[in-house]
Order: structure tokens, then sequence, then C-alpha cells
């Protein structure tokens, strides 16, 4: 007998994993490029719109139960140091208080391995307890009642002053993370620079960004006898309930978690969020259903963040552009945790190159723990290294593009083997000559004008194959609506809408007649997190397989009843024909002679092609105007080339690029976490302050795939979107900057202080 | 004190100090209005008032004694969707959608003012509507398809 579970390699957010997989019932034919498919790849309309455009559609802080308590959190105003005492009195004594929590109720508790609500404190807006009373405004004026004694600590904000020889220690066992260094070699990285014929070192700056999701962290969470119901704005519902059922030692099946609808999670919500936690114990403690959503001041400093990086960066080449070493230095503070995004990724993937060697060292810092930011490590990585092929392209009076396309890697050099399909040429090409680089390039530079010009490009790659597990079950009712059912989630990116058109495909389905069903992990089969841009495909595989299984019943039903066999039946818009003859029914015609009878289909997600990397690419082009007297910096337009396997739904998918490449627009030109640097307080915790684009400052955009279907990574020829648009950004428009200019950009964000400070001293940093 | 509210009246109990949000959300649950950041900074919580629009988490409800709210659940008339919210899932100009009632009201606000305007009246007149799904571009086409078919005629 075949085996039913193997295992396989998947690929989020930059880490590989094995995964064990239970094999499908079927696998089927890829749908290679000459696949006749009518409705996935169809710019059809976002199925949850019209939720979204009349206030209907309900997110974790709409949720109203009666008797809802609301929640407020108490946070700390040191950067370390130890709660003497907490006297909670005060608080609990306010009209309308009706109780409270401490480290005492959720002991054992952790979040990125810090206790929640801990007595020791380790960044400044840490909580540190929970008011639960009748409204939210009674609970934010009885957190006001509270007065902590705290013993300050001496603390470190940044890498430098942690790795100093006499520092103060952050955690017990020291401010190194156990990974540190992390160093990732292959060939002879000496060798190759002995080879070099050009050498360049450099050393790039980035900065701690914040998500700023509109819709914050939040849950509301109701018991009833011994189960408990979570709504949370959350990326993963079933990690989410692995988590609080592992917290609150209850069995999985006594926690439920549903999600219909967020606003946005960019990487920061991916399991039990503390609001979670402190819903689930307050609502436990006092038998009300209870709501806590964090305010923008908390969502904006203790609710995750892109980690800063140094990178030292060397680049080792012959005369004719051939790269023979690439070196880089990072050091990496995570904040008080997190996990270890990688920065070298890029540097070791993104070009042809056989002597590379990365370190990363991660430290530890008394400012809040970071957090999964839309391609983490990448982002960062691509700042540095793709600023650095440009400085190199300058040494070699080389075209930048021409630099990237004679380092071509052809195949994943870390682990010697192949990538599914790869179409980044396909990409410069098209995106070289729909931007119009050659005549922007050797358009004259005015060196004497204020208003200057320039034209920067950048390259990129992201594993975003996705794999399994992942399951799906496809319904057919008895009046022929259909339903897809996955606990996946739709944080915005169109997951609804082509999941409907991958099972409508199969079906041979009206568009409309199908509903997808997400985010509820009582009523619906397994997918994992939406994350790592996994999403479509990971579970629309196995909705096709679903569908497939769904057809089959259903033409069976319907053979008998048209008098011919199933493969004589092909069906259109909800409607089976017989080939040869010219009867048909409607799919609702053959529901309905089947009375009670309920078609339906399961599918799961078989595993990823062996030996082979799955990668999304692209290729960004930018220019823009710079004002050398005030140091603004406009983006006049952007460029942006994909390779994401088929696109689905382009119009939704093209929306995803615009919207990552905006906020990359941010990460280049305006986000930063400020702190300030005597007390670790953050000093833009608003949406003032800390600045993300707004309709103004968007460039005319022309993003697009290629759209060549991946038939080895998976048999619906898709891979993710969501995090590659972001990656090149900065980079292409910090070249751009630095074309503009003809000096160089060290430091993002390009604030025009930075800007006029390179305009003055010769480089931006 | 009484308030309208896409057309119909209510009694309220708040507090002078109550925000119009406040009001909207947790007393009469009208949650398509949302919270954001609180303190006028990105236009979540954009309602019209008396038909201009206005930042309803920066409006005191005792401000707002007699006159005409109106919030995104009432755009829709007799089961018609606003020209403006069909242009909106037309052109794909939301993502999450957390922050579309807010941008909606703010373009049927500025389409009320400005029935033609040009990209950059759009820009401007959107500019205190922020997006983090960055579905701007689409915004931008969207409310000149509203106005091209009328929407601030109406
Ligand atoms: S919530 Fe009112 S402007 Fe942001
Ligand atoms: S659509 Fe998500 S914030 Fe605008």
């Amino acid at each position: 007998m075949a085996k039913r579970f193997v295992t396989t390699k998947v690929e989020v957010e930059g880490r590989e994993e094995t995964k064990v997989v239970e094999l499908p019932t079927r696998e089927p034919e890829p749908w290679g490029v000459d696949a006749s498919l009518h409705i996935v790849g169809r710019r059809d309309k976002r199925m949850d719109a019209l939720e979204k455009v009349t206030g209907e559609a309900e997110y974790t802080a709409d949720v109203q139960l009666p008797g809802m308590l609301y929640v407020a959190l108490a946070r700390a105003s040191v950067a370390a140091g130890k709660m003497q005492s907490l006297d909670l009195a005060p608080a609990l004594a306010m009209p309308g208080v009706r109780g409270a929590i401490t480290m005492d109720d959720v002991p054992g508790i952790k979040l990125d391995g810090i206790q929640v609500f801990d007595r020791t404190i380790h960044y400044v807006y840490q909580p540190i307890a929970a008011i639960c009373a009748d409204t939210q405004e009674i609970a934010e004026r009885a957190v006001r009642a509270i007065h902590p004694a705290i013993e300050r600590l001496p603390h470190v904000l940044d890498a430098a002053s942690a790795l100093a020889p006499d520092a103060p220690r952050v955690k017990p066992h020291g401010n190194l993370h156990r990974a540190s260094p992390r160093v990732a070699s292959r060939g002879d990285i000496a060798a190759g620079l002995r080879d070099a014929e050009v050498t360049i070192t450099r050393e790039y700056r980035t900065p701690v960004a914040l998500h700023t999701a509109l819709e914050p962290h939040g849950a509301v969470a109701a018991w009833s006898g011994d189960r408990v119901t979570v709504w949370e704005s959350t990326q993963g519902i079933f990690n989410t309930r692995s988590d609080l059922a592992e917290a609150f030692e209850l069995p999985l099946s006594s926690v439920r978690v549903v999600k219909n609808y967020m606003g946005g999670g960019f990487g920061a919500k991916n399991g039990a969020s503390l609001a979670a936690y402190t819903a689930v114990a307050l609502s436990r403690k006092l038998r009300r259903p209870v709501r806590c959503i964090f305010d923008r001041e908390g969502e904006q400093t203790d609710a995750g963040n892109r980690t800063a990086t140094v990178q030292r960066v060397t680049l080792g080449a012959r005369r004719d552009g051939t790269l023979t070493a690439i070196s880089l230095d990072a050091t990496i503070p995570l904040g008080i945790g997190g996990w270890l995004s990688s920065p070298a990724r890029m540097y070791s993937e993104m070009y042809r190159c056989a002597n590379v060697r990365t370190s990363e060292t991660f430290v530890f810092t008394n400012t809040a723990p970071m957090a999964s930011f839309r391609a983490p490590g990448n982002v960062e990585g691509a700042f540095g290294l793709e600023s650095a092929m440009d400085v190199l392209a300058h040494e070699l009076e080389m075209d930048p593009l021409e630099l990237r396309r004679r380092n071509y890697a052809d195949h994943d050099q870390d682990k010697n083997r192949r990538y599914s399909a790869k179409h980044l040429d396909e990409c410069y090409r098209l995106g070289a000559e729909r931007f119009g680089w050659s005549r922007a390039r050797s358009r004259k530079r005015d060196t004497s004008a204020r208003v200057r010009r320039g034209v920067g490009m950048a390259s990129l790659a992201w594993g975003a194959g996705g794999g399994p597990p992942a399951y799906a079950t496809v319904r057919i009712n008895g009046d022929g609506s259909i339903e897809v059912l996955t606990g996946a989630q739709d944080l915005g990116t169109g997951a609804r809408t082509v999941l409907a058109q991958v099972a409508a495909e199969v079906l041979g389905a009206k568009l409309d007649d199908v509903r997808t069903v997400l985010g509820d992990t009582e009523r619906l089969p397994f997918a994992s997190n939406s994350w790592g841009s996994i999403t479509t495909a990971s579970v629309g595989p196995a909705v096709r397989v679903a569908a497939e299984e769904a057809r089959d019943a259903l033409f069976e039903a319907a053979a008998g009843m048209l008098d011919t066999e199933p493969n004589e039946l092909e069906s259109r818009d909800s409607e089976i024909h017989a080939k040869s003859s010219d009867r048909c029914l409607l799919f609702r015609e053959v529901c309905e002679k089947l009375g009670d009878v309920m078609i339906i289909g399961q599918g799961s997600r078989g595993p990823n092609p062996e030996k082979t990397a799955l990668s999304a690419f692209g290729a960004q082009f930018a220019e823009v105007e710079v004002d050398v007297e005030t140091g603004r910096v406009r983006v006049l337009r952007v460029v942006s080339a994909h390779d994401s396997g088929r696109i689905v739904n382009p119009t939704l998918a093209e929306s995803q690029l615009e919207g990552g490449i905006i906020q990359g627009l941010g990460y280049a030109l305006f986000e930063e976490r400020i702190l300030d640097s005597r007390t670790g307080v953050p000093l833009n915790p608003t949406m003032h302050d800390y600045k993300i684009p707004t309709i103004g400052d968007v460039p005319e955009i022309d993003a697009f795939f290629v759209d060549i279907p991946d038939t080895v990574a998976n048999h619906t020829g898709v891979k993710g979107v969501a995090e590659p648009p972001i990656i090149a950004t900065a980079p292409a428009i910090a070249n751009a900057v630095a074309d503009a200019l003809g000096v160089e950009v060290a430091e993002i964000p390009m604030t025009p202080w930075r800007v006029l400070g390179s305009v003055r001293g010769g480089s931006i940093a | 004190m009484r308030l309208i509210v896409n057309g119909a009246s209510h009694e309220v109990a708040a507090p002078d100090h109550e925000r119009l949000l406040t009001t909207l959300r947790d007393r009469l649950h009208l949650t398509g209005t949302k919270l954001v950041c609180g303190r006028g900074e990105c236009g979540a919580c954009t309602v019209l008032l008396d038909g201009a629009p206005a930042y309803a988490c920066l409006t005191l409800t005792a401000a707002c004694h007699g006159r005409e709210v109106s919030t995104i659940e009432g755009l829709a008339q007799d089961g018609e969707l606003h020209p403006v919210q069909q242009a909106f899932i037309d052109h794909d100009a939301l993502q999450c959608g957390f922050c579309t009632p807010g941008q909606i009201l703010a373009a049927v606000g500025l389409l009320d003012r400005q029935p033609h305007p040009s990209e950059d009246d759009v820009r401007r007149g959107m500019s205190g509507n922020l997006c983090r799904c960055g579905t701007y571009p689409k915004i931008v086409r969207a409310v000149l398809a509203a106005a091209e078919g009328g929407a601030g005629n109406g």
C-alpha cells in the first residue's frame, strides 16, 4: 500500500521546516501554460468588498456581546527595573471597575520569552496589569489610578551599548542571543577576495519600523462552561488556538478561535497576542465576556517591529563584473525577544557567487520585542546588498542592471538545488522596457539644478512556495450553491476570492454561486497561518483537490439523470452538459433531485517537490526627484515586475503589489521608531509622528506579473505575492537618490535632514 | 439629548465629554465607523456631520444635538449602494477594509464640495485618510470614476 504520511520541506519567512504531510487522495495534473482556464486568471471583484464598503464586515473590536466588559492595560514607564509593589486597590475601588489581573493570574504564560505582566520590567510600555470595567473609559481612568513602585535598573537600548564590555545584562545569560554569531559560508571568502580586481566595503543602517496596521491587536473572549470562544485579529486562528489551549491547559477542542475580518497584520499577528491572553484570563475570572483592544499608543510601542540592522558589506568582483566574493557582518538588535530573521539570506541567494560568508549577531536590548514584518530579513538585507551592488557598478563603470544580469543565479547555491522556476530575467527585461531604463540612465544629470532627478533599480527574491499541511472541504448544497471551507484567513489579501475562483474553475460553477468560509477553528479544517506569502500556494491546491472530488460526485449523480457516463459530462456556469447530446442540467436541478444528499469533497495539500527551491522573484525600478535645498525626496514613478508563478486574480494581486511598494516607500523615506536615547521612551508612538505614506506620497506605479505558471512548485502553478513587492523598494529608491545626487546613501529612512547632510557631506548617513 | 443618525432619531444619555465615535460604536452599535488613532490623525472615524466630513473621534456628542450624522451604515439607499461605494468595489479600492468606511465618507464629502475634482484635488481631498494596505492608487481611480458617474451631483 502506498504511504499515507510523508515528510516535506516548507519555507516560511525565510525558515525552512520539515513537515509531515498526509498525501492527498489524488494529485491532479498541473495546470500548465496551455491549461484552458476560465475563472482562474480572471479579474473578478473582491468577494467580500460589499461587507467592507457598507461597514458590515465584523472586525474584532466590532464584536458586541451582552454584558461585555472592557480592558485597559497598565504599562511600565521605565526601560528596566523591578516592581516593588503594585497596589491595585485605588483602581478596584472605582465605580464600574469589575476586576483586574496581574502576573499572578497568568503564571507561566510567556510571550516572546517574557512572563506576561512580569514584575521585572524589560522595556518601556511593557504591560504590568490589566483592569476590567463596564466601559473603556472607566477602565482607562482606573489604570491612571495605579502607581506602581518600581526600582529602576540600568538598561541598554541599542546594539552597540549592549555589546560594550561592562554593559548591564538584559537577560540573565547576557546580551547576545545564543545563536550569535550565526555564520554561514560557501566557497572560500579569502580566495574570493584575492581573486577580486575590484573590492568595495560599505556599512549600511536600517531603522526599526512599525507595522502600524490600522486595526490594532485585540481580542474578545467569552467562556461558556469549560470552553472559551475567542475572537482575535490574527493571521493564524489555529496557532492562536494552540497557544491559548497550552497556556490555559485546555484541550484544543475547548478553545474556539474566530476571525472573520482583520484590519491588516503584516506579520505582527501570528499567534495569541497579549490581548487574547488578557481577555481569556479576565473572562475566566469574572465569568463575563471581555474585550481587550490595544490603544494606538500600545500598538505603536508594544506590538512588534522590524528590527534595525547594521550591515557591513564587502563585495569583490572581476573587471567584467563577475562577483568573486560577498561578505556580510550584520548586527541585529531584537529588543527583549523575538526570532532570528535573516538579512543574510539576500546576500547568499540573490546573485551567483562561489564565495560567500555571512555573519549575523543578534543582540538583546531593553526595547519592545520584534516581530515578523512583511518579508522580514530580506527587506533589511536587500537595502544593504542592493545599495552595495550599485556602488560596485559605479566602481566598474557598468550599468547597475547589467551587473545584476551578469551575476544571475540559475540555481539555489546554498543548498545546491534547482529552482522550481525562475523568470527574473523576464522581470529585468520587461521592467527595464516599461520603465525606459536605458533612456533614463543615459539622460544627462544637471548638477546645478535645485531639483535633481535620478533613477535606480533593485532585485528581489522570496521563498514563497507555500506547502502542506492545508485542508479544504467543498460542499454543494441542495440548491446548487457551493461552499469552500478552510481554516485559512484573509488579511485583506483576497484569499476569500482566489480560493473561490479555484473551486469555481474546477467545478465549472459560476463564481457567484461559490462562497469561501474562513476563520473559525471549530467549524473548519486546518490551514496554517497566513504568513510568508503562502496562503494561495498552500491552500489553493487543497481546494482544487476538494473541488475535483465534489465535481466527480456531482457528475456521477448527473450521469444517471442524463443517461450517460460521468466522463461524458462537462460543466460551465453551474450547468452540466452531456458532450454527445444537447441535454443539460443545472447544478441546482441535480442537487434538488438528490434531496438531502450533500455532495462533499475533501482535499489536502500534497508535498513540495524534493531538492527544489521554491521562490518568487522580481525587479523594481524607481525614478525620484530630490530637492537639494530642502532635502525632500519625491518618488515619481515605480515600475515593478514580478515572477510569482500563475496569478489567480491579477487585479487583487496588483493591489497587493501596490500596497507592498507603498509600504516600502514609507520604509525608504519616512518610517523610523525613535526612542529617547536616555530613557528608552518611544518618542513617536502616534500616527502623526510615525509617518506612514499618505495618498499624496504615492508615485505612479506600474506593477505587473510575468505570469508564467510554476508547474513544478504545485499543481495550481501559483507562488506567493504578498511580501515580494516590499523587498526591493527601499534600495531602488535609495539607488535613484544616489544617482540624482551623485552621493551614496548609507542609511534609511532618507529624511530631509539626512539628505541635506549628504548633499553637504558627500554621503547620506 | 437627541441625535439624528442616518435619518433616525436617537435619545442618548451621553456625558458631556463623550466623543461621537464612542456614542456611535458603543451606544448605538454602529461599528462601521472605526477607531484607529483616536486623535484626528488617520481619518478612519470619518462621518458626515450635516453633510460635511468630520472626525468622530474629535467630535463631542454633546455638540451634535439635533444635527444630522451620516455613517457608512446609512450610505446605501433602498438597497442601492452609493456610487462611491460601488466605485470602491469596481476599482478594488480596498484590501483589509478597515480604513474603507472613513475613506468612502471622505470621498462622498469631497465630491459634494467638488463634484468634478482633478486627480490632484482627490489626492489633497483624501489626504486626511490613511491606509496601511496601500490602496491609494485604486482610491484615486475610484473617486475619479465616481465623479465621472456624477456621484457628486446627487
Ligand atoms: S480615529 Fe479619528 S482620526 Fe483616527
Ligand atoms: S484597506 Fe487596509 S488600511 Fe486601508
